[in-house]
């Protein structure tokens, strides 16, 4: 397997995903369970413990889900009232980034019909089922396909600047 | 996961892992898969942006004088289970400006769990030498923030304009 920086620069940002939904944007430590990962990662490869290459997602995800369980239990064990205080005073972001992702949405948002909204509402923020969504809605998958692409491509398009 | 197969269940996969209703097996089998296909990544991504904006479009933003003005479009609750929740701490913590005005005037209840969150909007801002006022709150919510002392700490007002000036004092 050979690796670019590119590569691993979209590992990291892979990993930070995979990190962040597991121990949350108020952690101080996210980039340093990021970089172990790819730390342990890639001594790994270098002494040819992946077997199979095309399934290293998997590997990667066991060493990450690893790194989190060994900082969970060490958290368990140090946690303090300052840590988490501090946590917090490091997610405050730039205004720029803010407003320009703010302009996007509202964009985008803007242009789509209450009831799209209201679909792309229950699929993504009350995790309800297609099939729910659809008999509820009085709509064939068909049709779901539809709105969910639509209303996808509409968003894409205005936050990619595309 | 076969996420070329039928993408309407990627999607529906994505969907869930989200909004955290997929089991635990199916996480796993998620991120591995997502962590070796740029594919489902970028799904994942646009995905995460648009579930976050969706929250994010019941509250709107605006800037007046220096301070930040957070308003319900439309009916809210701040309550354990409520959505608007997540999303105000969101708003408030993830943003630069220090100074915040929280227009209750759409929150109909309000319990301990928004108690505690107005209070860590307040604690963070505060740490940032800012702080947080509240405007147009009813008389069922300003009752709760008065018997709780919470408005010793953060005023409330009836006008907005007045509040944004309260900061200069």
């Amino acid at each position: 397997m050979d690796l670019t920086d590119p590569d691993l620069d979209r590992l990291r940002l892979k990993l930070k995903y995979k990190v962040l939904y597991h121990v949350g944007h108020g952690c101080p430590d996210v980039d340093d369970l990021i970089q172990e990962t790819l730390a342990r990662f890639l001594r790994a490869e270098q002494r040819s413990q992946i077997r199979n290459t095309e399934e290293f997602g998997a590997f990667l995800n066991g060493v990450c889900r690893n790194v989190i369980l060994e900082y969970r239990r060490r958290g368990k064990r140090e946690t303090s009232f300052d840590d988490q205080g501090s946590a917090v005073e490091g997610s405050v972001r730039p205004d720029a980034e803010i407003l320009e992702l703010r302009d996007a949405i509202d964009f985008s948002l803007a242009d789509l019909a209450e009831r799209d909204r209201c679909i792309l509402r229950a699929l993504y923020l009350e995790g309800r089922d297609k099939e729910e969504i659809c008999r509820e809605w009085e709509m064939s998958d068909a049709h779901f396909r539809v709105v969910l692409f639509r209303a996808k491509e509409r968003f894409r398009r205005a936050y990619t600047g595309k | 996961m076969n996420c070329r197969k039928e993408p309407i269940d990627r999607e529906e996969v994505v969907a869930k892992y989200l909004s955290r209703t997929l089991d635990a097996v199916a996480v796993e089998e998620f991120e591995g898969h997502y962590l070796g296909c740029d594919e489902c990544f970028e799904e994942l991504r646009v995905s995460e942006r648009l579930a976050v904006e969706l929250r994010a479009s019941n509250l709107s933003w605006k800037k007046s004088g220096g301070v930040s003005v957070l308003a319900f479009r439309s009916s809210a609750e701040l309550t354990h289970s409520a959505h608007e929740l997540e999303d105000l701490r969101r708003q408030v913590l993830e943003q630069s400006d220090s100074r915040v005005v929280i227009d209750l005037s759409r929150v109909t209840r309000i319990d301990s769990a928004g108690l505690g969150q107005l209070m860590s909007c307040y604690s963070h801002l505060v740490r940032n030498q800012g702080s947080l006022k509240v405007v147009h709150a009813r008389p069922e919510v300003k009752k709760v923030l008065d018997m709780t002392g919470i408005s010793t700490l953060i005023s409330s007002f009836t006008d907005e304009q007045e509040a944004i000036r309260s900061f200069k004092n």
